[in-house]
């Protein structure tokens, strides 16, 4: 029985075998050719391209409009991020509190969600049309007499910025809060109690308990928004003209990338540097700031059980 | 003091479903304005806001045929992608995450991290050399370039493990073995039917995943028979129907429906799948 036992882990190899073929094959072998793209000047119309060391590098440095979409990727994530963080931690703690009986805590949570499941082009298409011209809103607001008469909000710098970010929180609060939710009903209890008995303030037992516990979590939402803000494009391509209009302030790394793949020549080595950067930097802080903040949490004995988080043991 | 708690708490409640009640409005609203404009005639789109709907929904979808744009196929092409998406996710994701938690192979918990990190890179950036390759390969406007690489789908195997983990499985695999039972059978006839609540929930992240995914399609799929329908969605857009208010509604509306139904069955799958596996598209 022990003999057939270890033979059998052998078997794990072939479970994981289409895995790790198909990854070397569309994953692993993609990325190194993105790579060796970014280092030629390979174009769609020359089908092919001589090796130019960095300088597809050192001409993105020089261009405004790629550190822009830099810029514009980072804020237009972190406006977001925010309130989609903060609103999520709130409804969670409100949601979750034993005092306040909120109720059909399911369905609201699931109306919230909704967004989240519609096709984030359409999303994008649907407000470009409630902000046009003869837009539901200039409607709106002429009507209840804030606005004299309709304004073209799409060329306006800030408020294309705006929408964009409050269409991404849109999108994602609800998300959030079911995440966070999950991480807070999973505190034990009698942490609480033992606190209520030492007489903590209910924004104590929150700032104290919640949170500390809560935060293999929170890295995890953390990061893994990081990573999907970084490739920002469905959204902020079909709100305007698909090129950063007006004046390039929603143009993101993406879309850059994107124009460069899709202009007349198809600069694809120069679209495979955007790519690259961009690969490197978010690859750099999503992995950085989950292994770091990782490390430092293993003072608290008793946390929520998230197997992807902490290493688990082996079982038996 | 106790009266003034009881009024505190009430007070508070009564603060939090305000706070409800805006969210839900800023939710519902624009989805319900799209849903009824796609019912509106573009010249009552823009002579007003309405919330009620109209009865111009056929007329709107005789614009919409007739300028060039077949919805129907596009709804069939995005179907058939998303399904076999789906089902590509689902088997391969499940085997792979077995494959983790059964074996104790040498290297199992090195993969099992490598499969972490691969969730927390943004794999999305590799298209333009995906791109390069698959033209080299003649693949390019071919949905096999969109299949095939889900057989390696980090994020279906992260959530796969965390089912296979909360299942207590070594008692049935150790009986099926006694019982003569190959492994690649256990996994297909005893522990893919007992994981069936976990594929659903993967399932529908996967669904939806395809079903909305533009970007990779939009680089990969050239032909117009092979659009799929955020494809369509931004040809809406295009010079053709600039001011078709009402055929533009209703083409989006047309590929919001069946999404918010099909939400409405498995929500409470959805829900409690995102809490577990945190899948993120």
């Amino acid at each position: 029985m022990k003999f057939t036992k270890i033979n059998r882990n052998y078997y794990g190899y072939f479970f994981i075998a289409p895995f790790i073929i198909a990854f070397l094959i569309f994953g692993l072998y993609p990325l190194y050719n993105t790579l060796s793209l970014s280092l030629t000047d390979y174009t769609l119309m020359t089908r092919k391209g001589e090796y130019i060391g960095l300088q597809n590098f050192t001409v993105l440095f020089a261009d405004q409009l790629f550190l822009k979409a830099l810029g514009n990727t980072w804020l237009i994530w972190l406006l977001n991020f925010i309130p989609q963080i903060g609103v999520a931690l709130l409804l969670s703690a409100w949601f979750t509190n034993n005092r306040l009986k909120i109720k059909g805590v399911g369905i609201w949570r699931a109306i919230f969600y909704l967004p989240n499941l519609l096709i984030p082009v359409v999303i994008a298409a649907l407000f470009n049309s409630f902000f046009s011209f003869y837009g539901p809103i200039n409607q709106f607001l002429v009507r209840v007499g804030y606005q004299v008469e309709a304004v073209h909000y799409l060329q306006n710098v800030e408020i294309t910025r705006a929408v964009v970010i409050f269409i991404q929180w849109w999108m994602w609060f609800g998300q959030t809060i079911i995440i966070v939710m999950a991480g807070m009903t999973s505190i034990p209890v009698h942490l609480y109690e033992a606190a209520m008995v030492d007489g903590a303030s209910a924004a104590q037992m929150f700032r104290r308990i919640t949170l500390p516990l809560l935060k293999p979590i929170l890295i995890f939402i953390f990061v893994t928004s990081l990573v999907g803000g970084m490739q920002m494009f469905d959204i902020p391509y079909l709100l305007t003209d698909g090129r950063g209009a007006p004046s390039n302030s929603i143009m993101t790394n993406n879309i850059l990338m994107y124009m460069k793949f899709a202009s007349s020549r198809g600069h694809i080595g120069a679209a495979s540097a955007v790519a690259v950067l961009t690969f490197i930097m978010t690859t750099i802080c999503a992995l950085g700031i989950f292994f770091v903040l990782r490390d430092k949490d293993d003072t608290v004995s008793s946390k929520p059980k998230r197997s992807w988080f902490t290493k688990k043991s082996e079982t038996k | 003091m106790i009266n003034n708690y009881k009024f505190n708490t009430s007070l508070i409640r009564f603060f939090v479903y305000i706070v409800l009640i805006f969210l839900l409005i800023l939710i519902v609203v624009p989805i319900w304005i799209l849903l009824v404009n796609a019912t509106r005639s573009t010249v009552e789109i823009q002579q007003g806001l309405s919330l009620l709907p109209s009865t111009h929904l056929v007329d709107n979808y005789n614009v919409l045929q007739n300028r060039g744009l077949n919805m129907v196929r596009g709804f069939t092409n995005s179907f058939y992608l998303a399904a076999v998406s789906t089902l590509v996710t689902v088997y391969f994701s499940m085997l792979t995450a077995y494959g983790i938690v059964v074996y104790n192979f040498k290297g199992r918990q090195t993969f099992s991290n490598f499969i972490l990190v691969l969730v927390m890179i943004p794999t999305q950036l590799t298209i333009i050399g995906f791109f390069q390759y698959m033209s080299r390969l003649g693949l390019t406007d071919n949905y096999a370039a969109l299949i095939l690489p889900l057989i390696a789908n980090a994020g279906g195997v992260f959530f796969s493990k965390q089912y296979f983990e909360s299942m207590l499985i070594q008692d049935l695999i150790d009986a099926a073995r006694i019982d003569g039972a190959s492994e690649l059978k256990i996994f297909h006839s005893i522990m893919l039917p007992l994981a069936v609540p976990g594929a659903v929930t993967l399932g529908i992240f996967a669904f939806v995943g395809s079903w909305n995914n533009f970007f990779t399609p939009f680089i990969l799929i050239t032909s117009v028979e092979k659009y799929t329908l955020p494809m369509l969605v931004r040809s809406l857009r295009g010079d053709v129907y600039r001011t078709e208010y009402g055929a533009i509604y209703l083409g989006l509306a047309m590929t919001v429906v069946p999404v918010i139904i099909m939400y409405a069955i498995f929500s409470r799958y959805i829900v409690s799948g995102i809490a577990m596996g945190a899948v993120k598209e």
